[in-house]
């Protein structure tokens, strides 16, 4: 403003230049991590181009004949890929309706336990398990599941005859979503616990001048300050929706319930790893992130209008 | 407080379905580790429940003389040392300059890592560009293409951003450098989430399963997980001499059972130690802005 003939532009460059002489230690500690999320995360997202390609390996990216969209066209004549999506969105949703709401409801009960030993000690053996491997926790599965695990044995003393749950096609998507539970649930109370710890006392005190119950306050209160959490983490989740995990299913799945249990990412593992079907996989994985990402939009435009959204 | 009827009915029923529920968390475990202590005998004919039956130790001797998976067990230690290591001295000096005001890309740089947790890239190219890196059948392949967790960064920025603006103020005064203050004022002050956030790299690289998958093709390499893995769906793997000649006191069903808990023993074990960090940890990380 004091010299009428410098443009906005020169201040601006040279805050930068300045602040970079400065500051020069900020920008070289800062370079690996770039390094990093540009090698591992962008140029792998460049690299899903494959999708429109005939890629062949030895050609590589730049020398691979174009397609078009010919991948997208062959996976949606495929049964394989109804399939696979199918599997993938229904266990998705299962894990969205039953899981989702599992730690709200955990840490409400939590929040009930007045004695803090006992809520310490509850609490600490619902975290292991988020501890332990998919392969340990498939490991235990099998064997609670199998003809001579515990289950089967407890319906032997009830008269029943056993049944082998992981070879049949009816139980995987249960079993996915009851593992799945049991591993995460006590881990994902602890984001709502902070949230309930964080509620200000004196709402309660007002509430039980009032006459209201522990009910009444769970329902008047405590949920109330918690929806903005939920909304959150429901939409982190909605972006992640077709990426269930690859470890979980990987080590449930037999060949006997590929049928019902076969997701897009133990597919697209098989397929395109293992037998090299890159570009018919590629577009597999391309159309599952802009499912993800449509619904996340979707969701976060509807969250806008209740509260907050994420951007 | 008064509690009516109800109110007391509900507590009680509280208490008892989270004491059950609690108890499916650590009985399965607790039943492995009977079994692995059973007769084989008695193992297969559902006899065991968290008690073993038939006690011998023949499971656990013949899994602790295993060189496979001593070797596994050594790769897994490695990359769980190693990788936690590495990925702390990546997510702290990424982390720094993103709490800070003075560094000017610090919004720039911010969103371009949200992005990558938004679009995840397929596995596929992300499989083609760590082979096209040379890493295939190496460690490496275990500890580069995950260095940074994007998560735990977020928890050290936060925390790095809770601390007073004061503190390096001082410090510059003081003629100190940006490493100098990240490492002499920032570090000390920071040992809780330090210790929480190795602890999560810790136990991702000791679970580490899909990038072994992925990227290992030699047995040789292989951690622990993939054993496991391994001697869970072949279970010849397990007991390489032939259980049904000789009358040895195992089987697969109390090999298998031991070699879980193998490789979760470790966990387990430094689990009670470590809570009040990951709890408070969490915290810290939580969604705050």
């Amino acid at each position: 403003m004091l010299h009428p003939g410098v443009t906005v532009n020169k201040p601006v460059k040279h805050r930068y230049l300045r602040n970079i002489r400065k500051h020069w230690m900020l920008y070289v500690m800062i370079l690996p991590g770039i390094l990093f999320y540009i090698i591992f995360k962008y140029i792998p997202l460049g690299g899903s181009v494959i999708a429109f390609q005939n890629f062949q390996i030895m050609k590589g990216i730049w020398n691979s004949p174009w397609v078009g969209l010919d991948n997208f066209k062959f996976i949606f004549t495929y049964q394989d890929f109804y399939h696979v999506l199918r599997n993938t969105a229904l266990i998705a949703l299962y894990k969205l309706v039953i899981g989702f709401p599992a730690p709200i409801l955990l840490a409400l009960m939590f929040n009930e336990v007045r004695k803090m030993l006992a809520k310490r000690f509850l609490q600490s053996l619902f975290y292991l398990p988020h501890f332990l491997s998919w392969v340990v926790v498939g490991g235990i599965v099998f064997e609670v599941l199998a003809s001579g695990g515990f289950v089967n044995a407890f319906r032997g003393w009830l008269g029943f005859e056993p049944i082998l749950y992981m070879q049949q096609e009816r139980f995987f998507r249960p079993i996915i979503v009851l593992s799945s539970i049991w591993k995460e649930v006590g881990w994902g109370t602890i984001i709502y616990l902070a949230a309930i710890s964080g509620i200000d006392p004196t709402q309660y005190e007002a509430a039980v001048m009032d006459g209201a119950g522990r009910w009444k306050q769970t329902i008047y209160i405590t949920l109330p300050a918690l929806f903005p959490t939920i909304l959150i983490l429901f939409l982190l989740n909605i972006g992640n929706f077709l990426e269930l995990g690859f470890d979980q299913v990987y080590n449930l799945l037999t060949p006997m319930t590929y049928s019902v249990g076969d997701i897009i990412e133990t597919y697209v593992y098989r397929s395109g790893v293992l037998q090299g079907q890159y570009s018919v996989t590629t577009a597999i994985g391309l159309f599952q992130s802009i499912i993800g990402f449509i619904l996340l939009w979707i969701f976060n435009r509807l969250a806008k209008k209740t509260g907050e959204g994420l951007w | 407080m008064k509690q009516n009827l109800g109110e007391k009915g509900f507590q009680v029923a509280n208490y008892v379905f989270l004491t059950a529920a609690a108890f499916t968390m650590i009985l399965p475990l607790l039943h492995l580790f009977a079994v692995s202590l059973s007769s084989p005998v008695a193992a297969d004919s559902k006899e065991v429940f968290l008690w073993p039956v038939g006690f011998t130790l023949a499971s656990w001797k013949h899994i602790l003389q295993s060189s496979g998976l001593w070797q596994s067990f050594g790769v897994t230690v490695f990359i769980t040392v190693a990788g936690t290591a590495l990925s702390m001295l990546f997510s702290v000096l990424t982390a720094f300059p993103l709490s800070r005001r003075e560094f000017l890309l610090r919004k720039q740089v911010m969103l371009g890592i949200v992005i990558t947790m938004i679009f995840n890239a397929p596995m596929i190219p992300f499989f083609l560009t760590v082979r096209e890196l040379g890493m295939m059948n190496s460690l490496w392949s275990l500890l580069i293409p995950g260095v940074i967790g994007t998560f735990n960064m977020v928890i050290l920025r936060t925390f790095f951003m809770s601390l007073p603006k004061e503190l390096d103020d001082t410090a510059r005064i003081d003629g100190c450098h940006d490493f100098r203050i990240l490492f002499q004022i920032y570090l000390p002050l920071s040992k809780p989430v330090l210790a929480t956030v190795s602890l999560f790299y810790a136990v991702g690289y000791w679970n580490t399963f899909q990038r072994a998958v992925l990227f290992l093709r030699d047995p040789g390499l292989w951690p622990l997980q993939m054993k496991l893995r391994a001697y869970l769906t072949s279970p010849e793997e397990l007991a390489q001499v032939n259980m049904f000649l000789g009358d040895y006191n195992f089987n697969t069903t109390t090999l298998k059972a031991a070699t879980i808990l193998f490789a979760s023993v470790p966990i387990i074990m430094v689990y009670p130690y470590l809570q009040k960090y990951f709890v408070k940890g969490s915290l810290l990380g939580s969604l705050k802005e």
